[in-house]
């Protein structure tokens, strides 16, 4: 019987190709983005899961407000390296502790030579201490966990960066060159080890794990400090909560300790609801935790919402399509009935050709996702695979799951309705269905357009703020203006400038693509304000080509400029005084107090994504109050020929540092790098849109021609009675533009919100526009019309005679 | 066989009954061939479908085979359907899907004949129906006398001890009318079917051994024949 029934299911889908086409097409899209926005979140979720033994390895997060842009307190991944010491003699359940280089996100890598090859930058080389494969349960392919790091200066390898490097994994006792910056002398690391790289990705993940002696060392005076990430395997710890409060406990006493022998108050640092904390977290959570930013979970929430949205509008397709489909079915129910068929059996029956269909969907989706993969793993800087997958049976495991779910969505309400005719009345002839099903359909179809619409209007708004933002001023001139990546050093500067062409070479803290924001309490007349300050050189405002609006900018030939002089942005200035220039605020430094005075106003420029608002800052060439630097070294060429002196400077670094590989970026690329974030958001809320109507579009295609066929004997009537095609036309487009308009009006709301939302997200936003409303209403009227009147030609031209004839 | 008391059948509309059978009693027995007639609107059909159980009188009781089955569950009823009676339709209705041997094989599948036996039934009535040949086609690809011819040995496929036929030869032309007319008799005379049919033919109602004339839901006239 099974393999009748499913011999029948094969024959009415062939029978009806079209909207079989249509219902298993929509399904497999609807399955493609819901299994890639899957492979995403297994991606994610996989974090650190590449070993059963890391269960018991924990992240230490202390809360401090250092390194923090909005001065409060934060759990931070990044720690005073005494803290590893603390934790290892007061808590008995460690069994390793291990202190690795933060990860500041300022660094590409290092430059790594091998005898006398050519040097290569490799990323992701960290510095620990000799605890980490104690901690980290890395299976050794060479040498082994226990003594790899014992002696300083050795280094354990990943084995895909030895074959890279050397071509074979058989590397013990061979030596690297390791330079970390441009003009360092460089340490040669010994190889003791190469560890198989792990299945799943790493928080902690690395390239190269090096013991340089660095993460060895504490600070010996209690007033200096050095910062790490720090991690420890704990003994079977089963209530961390427990564990957490004798850390914060011992963490209040020793920080109490600390600050004496640094002659601070205790409470002094502690107030205003600061508090001291230190604490464990599981290695699981760190991934799903990162300070300062937002979480995957976070991010791609949209992403998960939009993906579900696109399964659900493709199952109510599949639904709407079925019932309407099952007036063709009825009189094989009502036999069936009479001949003496269960209506569990009726049901199975029909569950089981959705599962058919929904099983050719899952078909026609696992080719489709081969098929897009490469571009969304590009388009999300992700290396995703389906069959390569590490985590092939879990998904497998979904992918049936998910084809239960999505079967039964799908075919258990038709089949419902389909097994519930009554066999009188179909054999009869008369099976229009009843009103309910009428108001269900209508409801799923204004639903789906209600979804297409908001995309519709999102896209439009989108699309104008994305305008906006690319052509909007960023208060310094981008063009010809070159950032290379490393600190400013005078003598290669001065170099540098003999370049014909070259205008300025000059460093700042704050350019965009790398902004370091240094906090800073200044008083001002009384006032207490928080400021945030870059140290810059004589060179680097009028380099950048900010706009001055008010004194001066730095200049060589103001002998002050290098003891005490400041320039404040339009937003600093706002904060302070409208007239600021000639007037002077100070700082506290201790008991110490320096006074600076501020020469000129520039125009705000933009050096982060327009998502944030230009912080008020501080510009300054001297050293009185502390500096800062980063690696920018800007470049303001003179010309459009940029290659051709980059060339030039590019001979002049491999004479100055030819152990180290010049990496730069023209400002113009920085830019766009800004908003390719953005960009990629907007890509993909375009395609999921267009998905989403195109979904909506089929589902309305399939459903006029049902509504067409079931009409024909109206149609013919209304024929007979003198109704013009156009009429007939209309007659039949109506039903459904009602429909589309109320989900119009039920859309506006909707997007407004959400768009709203999205636009607040940005510190320089344009004003809710109102046309891509009208728009979007417009497009899906017509679109719905064309799309309609399609079928509704067909019944209008039909001959009234067969239609008539047919009773 | 089949014991009818008092039937009544009517719709309640705005307070008021609409009949369409009133107080109708009567006794068939097995072995019988009776022909319902009357005027359209009489009430033919529903008195067949009450029969075939598919509808519930409002009133009264029905006893088939020595059991009140006035109103049954779907299992008792499906169990009937499948061991004791057989459909025939004005339409055929065919499964569209399905070829003519899968169409005559599906009551058997329901009733779960085992597949050795399924074929030799099958194979019996396309040989007896004269469609062999016709065997693996659908039914759009028959004539409505083929069809009908088909439906019937669906019908007979479960072997039941009763066939309801709801006007059977109203589609055809006079010949295949003729034909299956002829089948009927021949299914009552020799295999002693019970053949409870509708018709608006006196001269379709000759081949039965009673006639029911029914007008205004009331059996005016029961009447044997030959």
């Amino acid at each position: 019987m099974f393999k009748l029934n499913l011999k029948i299911a094969l024959r009415s889908l062939f029978k009806n190709k079209v909207y079989a086409a249509i219902n298993i097409g929509g399904l497999a899209i609807g399955l493609t983005a819901f299994i890639l926005m899957l492979l995403y979140v297994n991606h994610e979720e996989s974090y650190d899961t590449w070993s059963p033994q890391l269960k018991d390895v924990y992240q230490v997060r202390e809360k401090h407000s250092f390194f923090s842009p909005d001065n409060e307190d934060h759990w931070q991944e990044i720690n005073d390296s005494r803290m590893a010491n603390l934790v290892r003699e007061n808590i008995p359940q460690a069994l390793a502790v291990t202190r690795v280089t933060a990860d500041w996100g300022f660094s590409s890598g290092y430059s790594v030579k091998i005898a006398h090859a050519d040097p290569v930058m490799v990323t992701g080389m960290k510095d620990a201490d000799s605890s980490f494969f104690q901690v980290f349960p890395y299976e050794f392919l060479q040498g082994d966990s226990e003594s790899a790091l014992n002696a300083p200066k050795s280094v354990v390898l990943k084995e895909s960066l030895a074959r890279k490097l050397f071509g074979t994994e058989k590397v013990l006792g061979k030596t690297l060159k390791v330079l970390m910056w441009r003009n360092d002398p460089g340490t040669d690391l010994t190889i003791t080890g190469v560890v198989a790289d792990p299945v799943t990705p790493q928080s902690v993940g690395f390239n190269a794990l090096m013991r340089t002696g660095e993460e060895d060392k504490v600070p010996e005076s209690a007033g200096n400090f050095h910062y790490c990430q720090i991690y420890t395997k704990l003994n079977q710890v089963a209530d961390t909560g427990a564990l957490n409060q004798s850390l914060l406990k011992i963490y209040t006493d020793y920080q109490k300790k600390s600050l004496v022998q640094r002659k601070l108050q205790y409470n002094e640092i502690y107030k205003n609801g600061k508090t001291p904390g230190l604490k464990v977290i599981p290695l699981k959570d760190v991934h799903l935790n990162p300070p300062f930013k937002l979480s995957w979970v976070e991010k791609l929430r949209p992403v998960i919402g939009i993906s579900i949205f696109l399964l659900v509008v493709s199952i109510i397709n599949f639904v709407n399509l079925a019932t309407a489909q099952s007036v063709q079915r009825a009189k094989e129910v009502g036999v069936k009935k009479v001949l003496g068929v269960y209506k569990r059996e009726l049901i199975a029956q029909f569950l089981v050709e959705s599962a058919l269909q929904s099983m050719i969907s899952l078909f026609l989706c696992v080719v489709l996702i081969e098929v897009v993969l490469p571009t969304f793993n590009h388009h999300f800087n992700v290396q995703l695979s389906f069959w390569l997958n590490p985590q092939l049976k879990t998904m497998l495991i979904q992918l049936i799951g998910l084809f239960s779910v999505v079967t039964l969505l799908a075919g258990f309400y038709p089949s419902w309705v389909l097994s519930n005719y009554n066999p009188v009345a179909v054999l009869k002839g008369s099976y229009e269905s009843g009103l309910k099903g009428v108001v269900l359909r209508n409801g799923l179809v204004v639903f789906q357009f209600v979804i297409s619409i908001t995309f519709i209007i999102a896209i439009g708004i989108m699309h104008r703020q994305t305008q906006f933002m690319s052509n909007k001023d960023l208060g310094f001139e981008r063009g010809e203006l070159v950032n290379i990546k490393t600190n400013y050093d005078e003598s290669f500067a001065e170099k540098l400038r003999k370049i014909p062409g070259v205008q300025y070479v000059a460093t700042t803290t704050q350019v965009m693509g790398n902004a370091f924001n240094v906090p800073e309490e200044i008083i001002y007349k009384g006032k207490q304000l928080n400021m945030n300050t870059v140290t810059v050189s004589m060179d680097a405002l009028p380099s950048l080509g900010v706009r001055v609006l008010q004194g001066r900018l730095f200049a060589k030939t103001y002998k002050q400029d290098t003891i005490n002089t400041v320039i404040l942005n339009e937003a600093a200035a706002n904060l302070i005084d409208k007239k600021p220039v000639g007037k002077s605020y100070s700082i506290k430094d201790g008991d110490k107090s320096y006074v600076f005075q501020i020469v000129g106003v520039i125009k705000n420029y933009h050096n982060e994504g327009f998502d944030k608002a230009v912080l008020p800052t501080i510009y300054k060439v001297t050293h009185l109050g502390g500096t800062s630097s980063t690696n920018n070294l800007l470049l303001r060429l003179n010309t459009s020929n940029t290659g051709e002196i980059m060339k030039k400077v590019q001979s002049e670094w491999k004479q100055a540092y030819p152990d180290y590989p010049m990496e730069y970026k023209a400002m113009d690329d920085v830019f766009a790098d800004v908003l390719k974030e953005n960009n990629r958001f907007i890509n993909m809320i375009v395609l999921f849109s267009i998905l989403s109507v195109s979904l909506s579009l089929l589902g309305l295609f399939a459903l006029s021609t049902f509504v067409a066929k079931r009409r024909t004997k109206e149609v013919a009537v209304r024929k007979v009675l003198g109704a013009s095609n156009l009429q007939i036309i209309n007659l039949l487009n109506r039903s459904f533009l009602l429909l589309v308009l109320i989900a119009n009006l039920i859309s506006w709301p909707i997007a407004y919100i959400l768009v709203k939302k999205w636009l607040d997200g940005f510190a320089y936003r344009i004003d809710m526009p109102v046309y891509p409303f009208l728009i979007a209403t417009i497009v899906s009227l017509v679109v719905s019309a064309l799309t309609v009147s399609i079928q509704a030609r067909k019944a209008a031209n039909g001959d009234p005679v067969h239609a008539l004839k047919y009773e | 066989m089949i014991q009818l008391n008092n039937i009544e059948k009517y719709y309640a509309n705005k307070g008021i009954k609409n009949y369409v059978l009133r107080l109708v009693t009567t006794t068939i027995k097995q072995g019988e061939f009776v022909s319902i007639m009357g005027p359209s609107g009489a009430g033919k059909s529903t008195l067949l479908n009450i029969i075939g159980m598919l509808e519930e009188p409002t009133y009264g009781s029905y006893e088939f085979l020595g059991e009140d089955v006035t109103s049954l569950n779907e299992r008792k009823r499906i169990e009937l359907y499948r061991n004791h009676i057989g459909f025939v339709f004005q339409a055929y209705h065919l499964i569209d899907e399905m070829t003519v041997y899968e169409n005559i094989e599906a009551p058997l599948l329901y009733k779960k004949v085992g597949s050795s036996e399924r074929a030799s039934r099958i194979a019996d009535l396309l040989d007896r129906f004269n469609i062999v040949a016709k065997k693996d086609l659908f039914p759009n690809q028959l004539s409505g006398g083929q069809q009908q011819l088909v439906g019937i040995a669906r019908a007979l496929a479960a072997q039941p001890s009763i066939i309801l036929a709801d006007e059977p030869t109203g589609n055809l032309q006079s010949a295949q009318a003729e034909e299956i007319m002829t089948l009927f008799k021949k299914l009552n005379q020799e295999d002693g079917i019970t053949i409870i049919q509708v018709t608006h033919s006196e001269k379709n109602a000759q081949y039965g051994n009673r006639i029911l004339h029914i007008a205004d839901g009331v059996v005016k006239e029961d009447v044997a024949v030959g």
